[in-house]
């Protein structure tokens, strides 16, 4: 008795463990709230506009797609491959099982880059059929792992009967070998299609632009927060599969087929409904989907332009806006830094029409013969633009003719009041120790060390050995009052009441103010960086003067204004600041500095790839530390 | 059926396409440098200090999630094997189930539930019990690879121990062993094969991960898996990527063959 009471609890425990964050997000779906710190109210708002949102469905159906072909495929191929194995002497067959289970034992992260370089060095355009391709390389594995041991139960001699009895070996193998391991193919089938759906790092190297796995396209919005759509659309997924797998389980004469060796079969029909008909309308439905899909792709024209942005960096209602008043296709992909968005332009791989990296980023571009100049006649818009914007960009852009700003602000400290006693105008707050655990640094090198370099009262450019040095043990005496090194979740964690201080860019400090007024944005007497995000065209680009187009189109005051609403980073059109209606945000300090506010501030530069080098391996020095 | 063999034929091309020739890369990338000369350099930056500090750490915390995912797993296989058919197979799809919730965002739901003001704290506050500090710290990566391993380790096992001819139990038990002997000189023993898969499945991905130390981690603990990345992302070194990509490999095919030479020939352990 005492015996399974424990054996229940145990049972309870395990699946406590398994479901609380399930629940947990569940439960998000319906949150008010659009941040996860914070508990709004019950809401069903989320469902609803998650049918609007066409890029989430899109990925979805996507994933799908790729999951059900993925899988498909591998099956087939696995299949056969486990069959062929069989047939094989002993010594080939283990070097053959070996090369197979590479995948699935070697690093994902190492998969996906090997595949990446494949696919660049062969220059195969990235986009669906590379995720696809990838896929069912990693799922055979798991196909051929799960039919195999079933091959091995089946007996030859079955096989050998049914040729003596007349039948051809196509048709022996249909009607006995394959229904013999029937459950190791399905449950391989299974598996693949699962893995396939749950996987990011292998799709997170491979995939194109314009093209979003569920997965991959989360992993952009965990730098800004999960939209709540998302949750609502994985609490659908969820209770989808849950009620599917209720159904066949309760159908009737599950057993036979779980054992099919020990008792012949009664009602094959029955088990055939549930078991052959149903996957097979699910796949008919697939398949139709998956036409009209393509047909869809197919139909995209080739008067188009290639958006590469910041995540969450732009109102989706105004690429819908430029769709409509330009018959201009956009084709729109998001980075989450400067660094992964490099190598991509560096490479060639893709031929972006126009990308929107930072300042330093821009500089290295120029240098390394990466941007087209922008023809300014075409351009006319750029003139909202104010002109200390352009001034400030010569940092960078000398001549003014690669790059036209989009963004801008800067970096500076975020502090809740409750928490926070004294007046805060310095960095040396982040060293106090009064607010251990109670700081939120920025995870990224330039940032950490520039924040570190000003605060020794050195330049934020600083390639001196000895002040970089300074600088690391500076940010390793720190480390230990470092709540977590974080990039964008400040944001979350911040409005949650997480933590007491936080480094942030100052777009986030309006929209963190809305949600928790007891925060306050501060720019530390020290100085610091004063950043540029600008809009700049590929050398390789295809559609420049659509690029063109797109530019000036958000130069216009009026969606330069949406844009600002949507992302609250300081935008540097004039005509748009005029629009802002809220009078203490058109003045905001925060959003539009003075320029004595900005005297010991500085822009970034690229230091050449030495020096970055070094900033690397320092860094790494005080992660691990 | 002499000619079987030529069923792999397809498959063969195949994976010397996307799995040999890639890796191939990989180890062409890491020992040369960006001019394209043969070194050993970018192999030999596993030594430093910091990098050989985020694989000794991220080998000991897959150790320990390994040790973990095994002790919680073995009883639970035990328990979903002795159901009955019927059950146990709604049962098994319960653990793969949660793996339709996205991977990433199953793993930031731990944040909400473990930050300082999370779900799990005010429930401790409600009770007045002292709360929670994990979040941030190596326990919290432990936990997330647990959670998220953990049904890579069940699933084997359970598949092993539903293949036991029961026969073989009670003929232990008729001949007089107690239970505790029927477990170490029987059970244990012929589920040797599940064990192996589901340490190697459980232990490689913990061995390799980022994404778990990232969101559970803080940013503040280093393991080889995040350097690795890094050096890719924000180095966008290439080559000094790869090397270190080809030094875990090697760690891992040694790790592999250590197995397999205990597996000897179980067969290919499966897993579902």
């Amino acid at each position: 008795m005492i015996k399974k009471h424990a054996k229940r609890i145990y049972l309870a425990l395990i699946f406590i463990l398994l479901y609380a964050p399930i629940l947990t997000l569940i439960a998000l779906s319906f949150n008010k709230s659009k941040t996860r710190a914070k508990w709004g109210g019950f809401t069903f708002d989320w469902y609803l506009s998650l049918f609007q949102n066409e890029d989430i469905m899109n990925a979805l159906y996507t994933t799908l797609i790729i999951a059900l072909l993925s899988a498909g495929i591998a099956t087939i191929l696995g299949t056969m491959a486990a069959l062929g194995m069989q047939g094989m002497k002993k010594k080939y067959r283990a070097i053959f099982s070996g090369i197979s289970n590479i995948p699935m034992v070697n690093a994902e992260i190492v998969t996906g880059i090997s595949l990446m370089l494949l696919f660049i060095t062969f220059r195969v355009t990235l986009g669906f059929q590379t995720i696809l391709l990838s896929h069912i390389t990693f799922n055979v594995p798991y196909v051929i792992l799960s039919v195999m041991p079933k091959l091995k139960q089946t007996s030859k001699s079955t096989y050998e009967a049914a040729l003596d009895l007349g039948a051809s070996p196509v048709y022996a193998f249909f009607k006995v070998t394959l229904p013999d391991i029937m459950p190791g193919v399905l449950s391989g089938f299974m598996m693949a299609f699962t893995m396939s759906l749950d996987d990011f790092i292998i799709t997170h190297f491979t995939k194109g632009p314009g093209i979003d796995t569920l997965s991959t396209k989360i992993y952009t919005e965990v730098r800004k927060g999960i939209k709540p759509e998302m949750y609502a659309l994985s609490t659908l997924l969820f209770t989808t599969v849950l009620l599917l797998l209720l159904l066949i389980n309760t159908a009737p004469n599950r057993e036979t087929v779980s054992a099919p060796k020990k008792k012949p079969r009664p009602h094959r029909a029955g088990i055939f409904l549930v078991r052959r008909t149903l996957p097979a309308v699910i796949v008919v439905l697939f398949m139709i989907g998956g036409f009209y899909y393509g047909s869809q792709n197919a139909s995209r024209s080739d008067n188009q332009v290639i958006v590469y942005n910041w995540g969450e960096y732009l109102d989706p209602e105004v690429l819908t806006l430029f769709e409509e008043e330009t018959g201009i296709q956009v084709v729109y992909e998001e980075f989450e830094t400067n660094e992964i968005m490099y190598p991509k332009i560096q490479s060639g791989a893709i031929a972006y029409d126009v990308v929107c990296p930072s300042d330093y980023m821009i500089q290295r571009m120029i240098e390394n013969n990466l941007l087209a100049e922008i023809n300014f006649d075409n351009i006319p818009n750029a003139r909202n633009i104010g002109t200390r914007y352009f001034e400030k960009s010569k940092e960078f852009d000398p001549e003014n003719k690669y790059s036209i700003p989009y963004c801008w602000g800067t970096v500076g400290i975020l502090y809740n009041k409750t928490m926070v006693e004294e007046p805060v105008e310095s960095w040396s707050i982040l060293w106090d120790a009064k607010y251990k655990d109670n700081i939120l640094m920025q995870d990224s090198v330039r940032d950490a060390f520039g924040i570190t370099l000003k605060y020794l009262g050195y330049s934020l450019n600083s390639t001196d050995l000895d002040e970089l040095n300074e600088a690391k043990d500076k940010l390793i005496e720190q480390k230990p009052l470092v709540q977590a090194y974080v990039v964008d979740q400040v944001r979350d964690k911040m409005i949650g009441n997480e933590a007491a201080i936080g480094v942030i860019y100052s777009g986030e400090a309006i929209y963190t103010q809305k949600e928790n007024p007891d925060l306050e944005y501060v720019i530390p007497k020290e100085g610091s960086n004063i950043w540029i995000d600008s809009w700049v065209i590929p050398a390789n680009a295809e559609h420049k003067e659509n690029a063109e187009a797109f530019i000036n189109f958000l130069c216009r005051p009026d969606i330069a204004f949406m844009n600002f609403e949507y992302i609250t980073y300081s935008t540097p059109n004039e005509a748009a600041r005029a629009l802002i209606e809220d009078e203490s945000i058109r003045n905001s300090k925060i959003a539009f500095p003075d320029d004595e506010d900005l005297q010991n501030c500085e822009t970034f530069h690229y230091l050449g790839e030495e020096a970055d080098q070094i900033y690397t391996e320092l860094w790494n020095k005080v992660k691990s530390y | 059926m002499k000619n079987k063999k030529w069923f792999a034929a397809p498959y063969l091309v195949w994976s010397v396409a996307f799995i040999v020739i890639p890796l191939l890369m990989i180890v062409y990338y890491g020992l040369t440098d960006q001019d394209g000369t043969f070194t050993l350099e970018n192999m030999a930056k596993i030594t430093t200090p910091e990098n050989l500090k985020a694989l000794g750490l991220a080998i000991l915390l897959a150790f320990i999630s390994t040790i973990i995912c095994l002790i919680l797993a073995y009883p639970l296989a035990i328990i979903l094997s002795r159901k009955n058919v019927n059950q146990s197979s709604f049962i098994v799809l319960i653990f793969i189930l949660p793996m339709w919730m996205n991977f990433l965002l199953r793993t930031l739901a731990w944040q909400t539930l473990l930050e300082k003001n999370g779900v799990i704290n005010n429930i401790l506050q409600f009770f007045h019990l002292p709360s929670l500090n994990i979040i941030n710290t190596p326990y919290a990566i432990v936990l997330g690879m647990v959670y998220n391993f953990l049904p890579f380790m069940v699933l084997p096992i359970y598949n092993v121990l539903i293949k036991i001819d029961q026969n073989v139990i009670n003929a232990a038990r008729d001949l007089g062993a107690n239970s505790v002997q029927t477990f170490f000189k029987i059970m244990l023993p012929l589920s040797v094969p599940g064990i192996l898969s589901g340490i190697t499945m459980v232990f490689v991905p913990a061995l390799t991960t980022f994404v778990v130390s990232d969101l559970l981690g803080g940013g503040k603990i280093l393991l080889i898996g995040n350097v690795i990345e890094q050096t890719f992302k924000q180095g966008s070194n290439w080559n000094v990527g790869s090397g270190l990509s080809l030094v875990l490999m090697l760690f891992i095919v040694i790790s592999m063959m250590f197995l397999s030479k205990t597996e000897k020939e179980e067969g290919e352990g499966d897993i579902l």
